[in-house]
């Protein structure tokens, strides 16, 4: 039970398929605790999989930029010249130096500090101090423009990009459910994203972070003072017995409360201006809390007939949630086994009313964010699971995930979304964690694509 | 002549009074915040909360870290994202928050300390004075977690009948990413 590894070994395949058991529902706590493990979760995942960059709307103009992440690179997200959106790695091929050192802004070019070499806007070297005088001209700039990400797309202006040419179309890789949760964004309409990313550093592994946004069982205690504080009607938004988990290939999920039938009927049958009308009368209500605005009709074209009732937290995988009935994204960027930084981007409708707006921005900042009312109290349960993840005692003791497990009937719509409709449950976390073992033994996209777990079907 | 010299000449409501008023007003104001940053620190969320006014306002923005070309966007303005954009009745809910038994973030309570320093009034109008401090904020919770949040705040402090309230604070932290947890605690 302990590890039997050599110190900076990578974990065999086999091993890697002991950690989840999906028959039984537990998780080897190791999964928490291991920089080799984390190591190759950046190799296998990050690099290989389609990471969120950042939406359109926050680089409008030649020039500007902004710096993320795929994994542990740091990444130059770009407007060039011609208006393409570049994913530039933000390190000098001279000698290594991050090239941006602000987190966003505008630049025309950018230049090393260390020996001034500058690159444009996409990517090519364009200058180099001392070509003639020094290298005697003896040097192709041709060959040593900046690294780039193997490929980058966006749905609706929200870019990903991959390490991996192998990956698939970012269409096809986030296949119905990824496109759910990004259409849940757009679901009021063309979006923006608010000026200002809240970050905030957790001491805890990406994973918890990443399980706990389906987690709806913890919502009640975890989050017990936020309902105390007035905010949040907590009974209100869980719904406990109007669950729906949405299961997606490669490992995305949707997990959380779903409109029953009968209410989305009643929704289909109003015309837009109603369902506007609905949404401003319940704001008025109570001006400290926010309904989620009805979805206007097109909403039921674009998310199909499940995906418009979904009311839960899409995670596109490894690492993005959508959040607060798609007004939030959230990252959870992995930063070494016991870190993980968290973003939060606001998406806003352009057309929404600006007093509407003010409202939206206000509940947001008083929910989520590290000064969330709600998100205050997760951080701690995080780091303490990750902390006893380490104990040579403690991490000999599996994780239960077994809610709910074989008491559920797979379904299936026209689209071939699958889903089950249940209480809540922790049949998200199951598919997820299925889903990781196989992109973390697999050595390649072929094998990826190979291997991956089937749909489920039957009984869950 | 220097910024901060210029200022100083220039604090408007202030120019018409003696040396002595300004010493009286100097102390009654560094009174008033020491005696507030004590509340918070001493738990005594409710009288706090009394300390407020109810139109006040209480607001962090998001700092980034930006070039010297791009540095008017280094703060996030009004109506963008913030980490606090409160008023009397967000204050409120997380006083409530505090009081429920169950604010796990704060239970076991974190300790703080609020050191304010560097208090200048930048200036007077009516019976409002606005204060600008620097502020050392320290935490520590449970056995090992040690937070040090340092900043300038700007305070807006308003003189009701007998009493100083708060009316206003902007909280501006030296800090780009934050590297904690979550902010549990009161600036």
């Amino acid at each position: 039970m302990d590890l039997e590894r050599k110190p900076g070994e990578a974990p065999s395949k086999s091993e890697i398929c002991s950690y989840f058991d999906p028959s039984d529902g537990t998780l080897d706590r190791r999964v928490f605790a291991d920089q080799a493990l984390y190591d190759l979760e950046l190799k296998n995942i990050y690099a290989r999989a389609w990471n969120f960059m950042c939406h359109e709307s926050q680089i409008p103009n030649t020039g500007d930029y902004f710096i993320t992440y795929i994994g542990e690179d740091q990444v130059i997200v770009v407007r060039d010249k011609q208006g393409d959106v570049q994913v530039l790695l933000n390190t000098c091929r001279h000698r290594g130096n991050a090239l941006c050192r602000a987190e966003q802004g505008n630049a025309k070019s950018f230049v090393c500090s260390y020996h001034g070499w500058n690159y444009d806007l996409n990517g090519d070297l364009i200058g180099v101090p001392g070509l003639s005088s020094y290298y005697r001209k003896d040097f192709d700039k041709s060959q040593w423009g900046l690294a780039k990400a193997a490929q980058v797309d966006h749905l609706h202006g929200f870019y990903f990009a991959t390490l991996d040419p192998e990956t698939p179309p970012l269409y096809d890789y986030l296949g119905e459910v990824g496109r759910i949760g990004l259409g849940m964004l757009v679901a009021n309409g063309p979006v923006e994203v608010v000026n200002g990313v809240q970050k905030n550093v957790i001491d805890c592994n990406w994973k918890i972070a990443v399980d706990n946004l389906f987690d709806w069982y913890h919502v009640q205690y975890s989050h017990a003072s936020a309902g105390n504080s007035g905010i949040l009607d907590i009974a209100a938004i869980l719904h406990p017995n109007n669950q729906m988990v949405m299961f997606g290939e490669y490992g995305h999920a949707i997990s959380g409360p779903v409109i029953p039938p009968e209410r989305q009927a009643e929704i289909d049958a109003m015309s837009d201006e109603e369902r506007f009308a609905v949404t401003v009368a319940k704001m008025t209500e109570d001006p400290n809390r926010l309904p989620q605005p009805l979805r206007m009709s097109f909403a039921k074209d674009m998310l199909g007939p499940t995906g418009v009732r979904c009311m839960g937290h899409p995670n596109i995988f490894p690492n993005l949630w959508v959040s607060t009935g798609g007004t939030q994204l959230s990252l959870r960027l992995p930063r070494g086994p016991f870190e993980t930084e968290i973003w939060w981007f606001t998406v806003l409708p352009k057309a929404m009313p600006e007093e509407m707006k003010k409202k939206q921005v206000a509940f947001i900042t008083h929910l989520f964010g590290p000064a969330g009312l709600l998100e205050q109290d997760d951080g701690e349960n995080w780091s303490q699971s990750t902390r006893a993840s380490r104990g040579v005692g403690s991490r000999g003791y599996r994780h239960h995930l077994a809610m709910g497990l074989g008491h559920d009937e797979v379904l299936y719509d026209e689209r071939g979304a699958a889903r089950v409709e249940t209480a809540i449950s922790e049949h998200a976390q199951r598919w997820l964690y299925t889903n990781w073992m196989n992109w973390l033994s697999a050595d390649s996209w072929a094998e990826i694509k190979a291997n991956h777990p089937a749909l489920p079907k039957g009984r869950v | 002549m220097s910024q901060a010299r210029a200022a100083q000449a220039e604090t408007p409501g202030l120019d018409g009074l003696s040396l002595r008023q300004r010493m009286e007003l100097q102390f009654e104001i560094e009174q008033f915040l020491y005696a507030e940053a004590a509340m918070i620190d001493g738990r005594e969320y409710r009288a706090w909360l009394d300390l407020w006014t109810d139109d006040c306002s209480y607001w962090m923005p998001i700092r980034r870290t930006v070039t010297l070309s791009d540095i008017e966007r280094e703060f996030t303005k009004p109506g963008d994202m913030s980490f606090y954009d409160d008023n009397k009745n967000s204050l409120a809910m997380r006083v409530a928050k505090m009081e429920s038994g169950s604010a796990w973030s704060e239970d076991p309570p974190s300790r703080t300390r609020h050191i304010v320093a560097n208090v200048r009034i930048l200036g007077i109008t009516g019976n409002e004075t606005t204060v600008e401090v620097a502020f050392m904020l320290y935490r520590s919770r449970l056995n090992t977690e040690e937070n040090m949040w340092v900043g300038r705040r700007v305070d807006r402090i308003r003189r009701v009948g007998d009493d100083l309230k708060l009316c206003g604070r902007e909280i501006y932290l030296d800090q780009t990413l934050i590297r904690a947890t979550n902010l549990s605690t009161l600036f």
